[in-house]
């Protein structure tokens, strides 16, 4: 079925005691895209995502995932049929071996693609006779992204993926998540590897304490974000500088330097009447992105 | 695969369980004269040896502690080992994961029930003297009826309580609570005491002279006790449904 979003929340809220880790979160993952899921260290993230998978019962507003209900638990089993899912903390049996927990997996789920297991299976160098106790944490997680790649799930979500990989089985994952999406699979990745999610999303949500602070399209944001850099000769009053696109205004001696997030053009033309001696304007990466918005706290 | 998985997770107790009851089962058919010492300075027939070492005395508190220990583990266990997150995200329903983990458990429990039964007419054989398999495998209905509750009460600690410790010490807590309560003057003419189920003492099927079972075993108070076991399940999933992984 094709549907606008496959995860939409409204006002989605997860309280523990006066802690409200997840605060009314609306929250829309557009189907088929990949979307990054980035935030501090307990900004709410992995609460996030239990909570559409059913694992954390929200204490607060609604969400859908595939178009189903969290809250309604037959929903949700059924949900999960479409679901791959790799957690946090990637802890799998410890008393099961390789091959046991591959056959474990794979018997419920009908849309186990067996070449891809074969492939992954290699890719990875897994030795199927060995006890997932006593396996490095790395192969692990290699074993964990195996369950969940060797199926076709309309839904992918991956709570730090690559923590504990080394570099080229990161650069293979960041393959496979590339695939999985031009093969039509929603993919919905957290993680704090801000390049990782940088090269392969397409749309960014940030979530600070507990709150959505920005959602935001790559894309767009290569077009139209910018850092502008200008020099005067006196002090600048940075309160000339609250135009309409200026996210953020930082001052040092006679330079000032603003965060834009659209409107450029328009900035720059309004501050060149100034009469500033110098102006810069450079693209910015996600990672200012970020830093500036869990800073200010807006998007 | 999900009988798969709870015959895994709960092998290890079950298997030190039946190792430690046969040998027990060994040890006190073969060293009666050493064992009946510490019970009566008296020499005892040996079905009342038997009675009062395995059906009514040491063995059945060792079964009582196994079966308690046995009802361990489940989701809150695996939240603290870290793959509740993997058990609650298959397409499954909380629901049928306890109640998997239930069944395999109780059938554990008829299985260690079962071995006296199994092992005390044989052993005794072996060292001369006789012990009847009719009232082996009574005894083992009746341990098997008292020790699926007692399984349930450790199983529904283990949904309730996280932790390694909290669960069987919680287990044990609300045993003995119950145990002293069905002890009361007041609820002694309902035969709830499910220790005195087990043994048959203070049953009227029971000759304390003998230590045999006489007459017909009403089993009616070993049915409840199965089916309130059977009911215990019911909170159990409840409790399992509303919680957070």
């Amino acid at each position: 079925m094709s549907r606008a979003f496959a995860i939409e929340t409204h006002g989605l809220t997860k309280e523990f005691g006066k802690f409200a880790a997840v605060q009314s979160l609306d929250l829309r993952v557009a189907a088929n895209r990949t979307t990054g899921f980035l935030g501090r260290n307990g900004s709410g993230k992995s609460t996030t995502i239990k909570m559409l998978l059913g694992m954390t019962h929200p204490t607060g507003g609604s969400a859908t995932v595939l178009g189903r209900t969290v809250t309604d638990e037959q929903a949700n089993r059924e949900t999960r049929r479409n679901i791959a899912y790799v957690g946090e903390d990637k802890q799998l049996y410890r008393y099961m071996t390789v091959e046991h927990l591959i056959r474990f997996t794979k018997s419920f789920y009908s849309d186990w693609e067996p070449d891809v297991h074969e492939r992954l299976l290699k890719r990875f160098q897994l030795p199927l006779d060995r006890k997932v106790k006593a396996l490095s944490k790395g192969m692990r997680t290699k074993l964990a992204l195996l369950l969940a790649l060797s199926r076709r799930p309309e839904l992918l979500i991956l709570d730090e993926p690559g923590e504990g990989l080394d570099p080229v089985a990161v650069e293979d994952l960041l393959q496979d998540l590339v695939s999985a999406g031009a093969n039509g699979i929603t993919v919905f990745f957290s993680s704090h590897q801000i390049t990782e999610v940088e090269r392969i999303a397409d749309q960014v949500c940030i979530l600070d304490r507990g709150k959505l602070v920005a959602d935001l399209s790559l894309e767009d944001m290569r077009k139209d974000y910018r850092r502008i850099t200008l020099g005067f000769s006196n002090e600048p009053q940075p309160a000339k500088f609250r135009l309409p696109g200026v996210r953020n205004i930082q001052t040092s001696g006679r330079q000032i330097t603003l965060i834009a997030s659209g409107n450029a053009d328009a900035i720059v033309e309004i501050a060149r009447d100034m009469g500033p001696v110098s102006v810069d304007v450079a693209p910015i990466g996600l990672r200012e992105v970020f830093l500036d918005t869990v800073k200010t706290g807006v998007a | 695969m999900l009988w798969y998985k709870a015959w895994r997770e709960s092998q290890g107790t079950f298997l030190l369980s039946a190792a430690a009851i046969s040998l027990l089962c060994l040890a006190f058919a073969m060293l009666r004269q050493e064992a009946s010492g510490g019970i009566s300075d008296e020499p005892l027939p040996y079905a009342v040896y038997i009675w009062k070492i395995v059906y009514g005395g040491y063995l059945r508190e060792v079964f009582v502690i196994l079966v308690l220990l046995l009802g361990m583990g489940g989701l809150m266990r695996e939240r603290d080992n870290g793959t509740a997150g993997f058990t609650v995200t298959l397409p499954v329903s909380r629901a049928r994961l306890v109640l998997v983990r239930a069944a395999t458990g109780l059938l554990e429990v008829l299985g260690l029930a079962l071995l006296p039964a199994a092992l005390i007419p044989g052993l005794s054989a072996l060292t001369g003297e006789s012990y009847s398999y009719a009232q082996a495998w009574q005894f083992a209905l009746l341990w098997g009826a008292g020790g699926t509750f007692i399984f349930m009460i450790g199983f529904l600690s283990s949904c309730i309580f996280a932790g390694p410790y909290t669960p069987p010490v919680a287990g044990f807590l609300a045993l003995m609570v119950y145990s002293v309560l069905s002890d009361l003057p007041i609820m002694e003419r309902y035969s709830l005491d499910v220790h005195d189920l087990m043994s048959g003492s203070g049953m009227p099927w029971l000759d304390l002279n003998t230590a045999r079972l006489i007459g017909p075993v009403s089993w009616t108070p070993a049915a409840v006790f199965f089916l309130i076991a059977l009911a215990l399940v019911v909170p159990a999933c409840s409790i399992t449904r509303r919680q957070d992984f």
